[in-house]
């Protein structure tokens, strides 16, 4: 029976197609809402996730503001949005001082110049210009494909290290190394051509390497009047960070005269910091997708209450050669399941197109998982019995008689 | 053993001065095999009561015993699996489901019976043989002619093979041809040992049932048995007295309507037509049937 009222639902769709797809215009939006923020969530929690296995548990990252709220024990309890939009109170003292810390065995700092680049061949405004130092490679285990790394000697002296995405954009080659790159007006070599990197926005450096820019961390001063350092990362001698916290606190409680307008983080606090940002991105558009969604079977009932009173005859006729209610209401749940999960394959197609958009022209990573898959499907089930069921019931509590008169 | 058996049941419409009696205590007991037609003018309870003996309604007062069980009140869903197991409907305008081919419709009382998609396929398609139109099978009811849409509502009838097959007015929107061919589908079904109630206004149909029932105002007023292939008394009676609107009938509607409505008198009296006058028009009617 159940392959029956498919094929009764199915062919009910295919009789008004306008309608039906009209009718799923509120579920199809819905749907790829969830499916999309969902993806996009998890790939960025992914991206990061895999940055800071490769990285290891003994970077530090030091950022402006307060962006943690912790308790007694030290333990986070909290993340402060807002504190992403506080100006830099990082400055070029607390690297010098943190080189010294007995605990801390390399600093590097990232401070953002400039978005804009060019070169003879043309102009780029969506690049990471950073300034920092030669101990970078190595902290972040992000490999040079061509030429070399600045050396710590190269703070005076206008050299810069690209990734492949510069280099492709800015050159069309693999390898613009000896070419000369212009930063706010002053034309600096390039000397090295960084490996691809999986990298995104919330990742750790939050900078994409394969767009980034890097000049000697001092040149960045030169460049901006005072620098803007986005976060200093840091790597402990021993693997327990404990010690190096506290050393690092202790020194930045000293340069800044005892304000903690800074957060030192470990790797698994500052996936905490991200996936909560994530999670809270997710949440609001969720709930977003779950007004669309309300919306949607809301339109879904009222179309199936219509098509109930439309098809009193029917229902009748059913009623006459055996039908029971139960039957009745059961085919008029599934032709509103047909609507929702039909909406919902549609959403996930739609997901998966905007997915394939979002890889080739960004450099957002959406992951679509079965499970993720098998969520959409279940919201777009749940939303057809729910608001399936008023008109299934009315259809099934029709008197046949009457019915049959098409009352 | 009675198959049907109806005891002083009655079925009443509305509630208070609104209500409407469509049957007052009709006793009834049909046996096994038998071919009733039930004839009477709009309105004496004709459909009221093959809707109670289809299931389709329930009586107000009275029992229903189908197989010498009571049934009237039984569950809905109980009613529901008789109706499908026990009773074929036939109804004056088909009632196929449009959106379904005719194999669809045919096979849709075993969908509800829970049989396979290609079990009950294979028992329609051989159902549509036996009525020969198998070459219909996909075709949409809205292809079909009205007597080929008439046999195929038959053919799902009988795919249950039910034991009584109520058919109401099934001729009532066909031409003399299909209804002919109908009626000797009918008259097959019959045969084959069916017991069938069949609602009719013309009289002639009576020639294929084996007893006619006269009914009016609610109760059934005359129950006569019949040879098959002869014209039943009382409907040959109807046949030749048939009802013919006059414009003396129509005069003395609407003085009726008239009647309380002050300051406004009928002046004109209605002409009568003179004994000898009716007895022509009976006389001319009477050739009309015997030239047939």
């Amino acid at each position: 029976m159940f392959s029956g009222n498919v094929k009764a639902a199915i062919n009910s769709l295919r009789s008004s197609k306008w309608r039906s797809l009209l009718t799923m215009t509120g579920v199809i939006i819905g749907i790829t809402l969830v499916v999309t923020t969902v993806s996009l969530g998890e790939g960025l929690k992914r991206q990061v996730v895999g940055q800071m296995n490769q990285l290891g548990s003994d970077v530090l990252t030091i950022r402006s503001g307060k962006l943690v709220s912790r308790d007694s024990r030290g333990k986070v309890t909290g993340v402060n949005v807002l504190a992403f939009l506080d100006s830099s109170t990082l400055t070029a003292k607390d690297v010098s001082a943190l080189k010294n810390v007995d605990s801390v065995k390399a600093v590097t700092p990232l401070a953002f110049v400039t978005s804009s680049v060019s070169s003879s061949s043309g102009q780029l405004d969506n690049a990471y210009v950073m300034g920092t130092s030669s101990a970078l490679p190595e902290l972040l285990h992000q490999k040079v494909a061509y030429g070399d790394f600045f050396t710590n000697e190269a703070g005076n002296q206008k050299f810069a290290v690209v990734g492949t995405s510069i280099a492709h954009k800015l050159y069309d080659e693999l390898n613009p190394t000896g070419r000369s790159i212009s930063i706010a007006g002053e034309d600096y070599i390039i000397r090295g051509v960084l490996e691809p990197s999986n990298g995104g926005l919330l990742s750790i450096g939050q900078t994409d390497f394969n767009s980034a820019v890097l000049v000697p961390f001092e040149q960045a001063a030169s460049l901006t009047e005072g620098t803007n350092i986005v976060q200093i990362l840091l790597k402990s001698k021993s693997s327990d960070t404990d010690a190096a916290i506290r050393d690092v606190r202790r020194t930045l409680l000293a340069t800044h005269r005892g304000h903690e307008d800074f957060s030192v983080l470990k790797q698994e606090e500052l996936l905490g910091v991200v996936n909560n940002v994530v999670n809270k991105m997710t949440g609001f558009v969720s709930a977003l997708a779950a007004i669309s969604l309300l919306i949607g079977g809301i339109g879904i009932m009222d179309i199936m209450l219509a098509s109930v009173s439309e098809r009193g005859r029917e229902i009748g006729i059913r009623k006459a050669i055996g039908a029971t209610n139960r039957q009745i209401l059961n085919q008029f749940i599934v032709e509103g399941l047909a609507l929702t999960v039909g909406g919902g394959l549609i959403g996930v197609i739609i997901s998966l197109l905007i997915f394939l958009g979002l890889r080739l022209y960004t450099n957002l990573n959406p992951v679509i998982t079965v499970p993720i898959m098998l969520m959409a499907v279940f919201v777009a089930i749940v939303v057809g019995v729910i608001f399936s069921i008023a008109p299934a019931l009315k259809a099934a509590r029709k008197d046949p008689i009457q019915a049959l008169r098409g009352d | 053993m009675a198959l049907i058996g109806l005891r002083e049941v009655s079925k009443i419409y509305g509630f208070g001065e609104a209500s409407t009696l469509a049957l007052d205590e009709v006793d009834l007991v049909v046996e096994k095999g038998e071919f009733v037609a039930v004839m009477g003018p709009s309105g004496s309870g004709k459909t009221t009561l093959l809707n109670i003996i289809g299931l389709l309604d329930r009586p107000t007062h009275g029992s229903y015993l189908l197989d010498n069980r009571p049934v009237a009140r039984l569950r809905q869903t109980r009613q529901a699996k008789l109706r499908r197991d026990r009773i074929g409907f036939v109804f004056q305008s088909y009632n196929l489901i449009q959106r379904l081919n005719v194999l669809d419709n045919v096979a849709l009382p075993l969908a509800y019976k829970g049989m396979t998609p290609v079990k009950r396929w294979r028992a329609a398609s051989d159902m549509l043989e036996r009525i020969s139109m198998r070459d219909r099978e996909y075709f949409l009811p809205r292809h079909l002619s009205s007597g080929q849409a008439q046999r195929a509502a038959i053919a799902r009838a009988l795919i249950n093979k039910p034991s009584i097959i109520i058919a109401d007015e099934p001729t009532g929107n066909l031409d003399s041809f299909d209804s002919k061919v109908v009626m000797e589908l009918f008259a097959d079904i019959h045969r084959q040992g069916n017991t069938i109630l069949l609602v009719t206004h013309n009289p002639e149909l009576t020639r294929y049932a084996n007893r006619v029932i006269y009914m009016s105002d609610g109760m059934i007023v005359g129950d006569e048995r019949t040879a098959i292939g002869s014209l039943a008394r009382g409907a040959r009676r109807i046949y030749f007295s048939r009802y013919r609107r006059t414009a003396e009938d129509i005069t003395a509607g609407v003085s009726a309507l008239m009647h309380d409505v002050p300051g406004k008198e009928i002046t004109d009296k209605p002409k009568r037509r003179t004994p000898a006058k009716r007895k022509k028009t009976a006389r001319r009617s009477r050739r009309k049937v015997l030239s047939r």
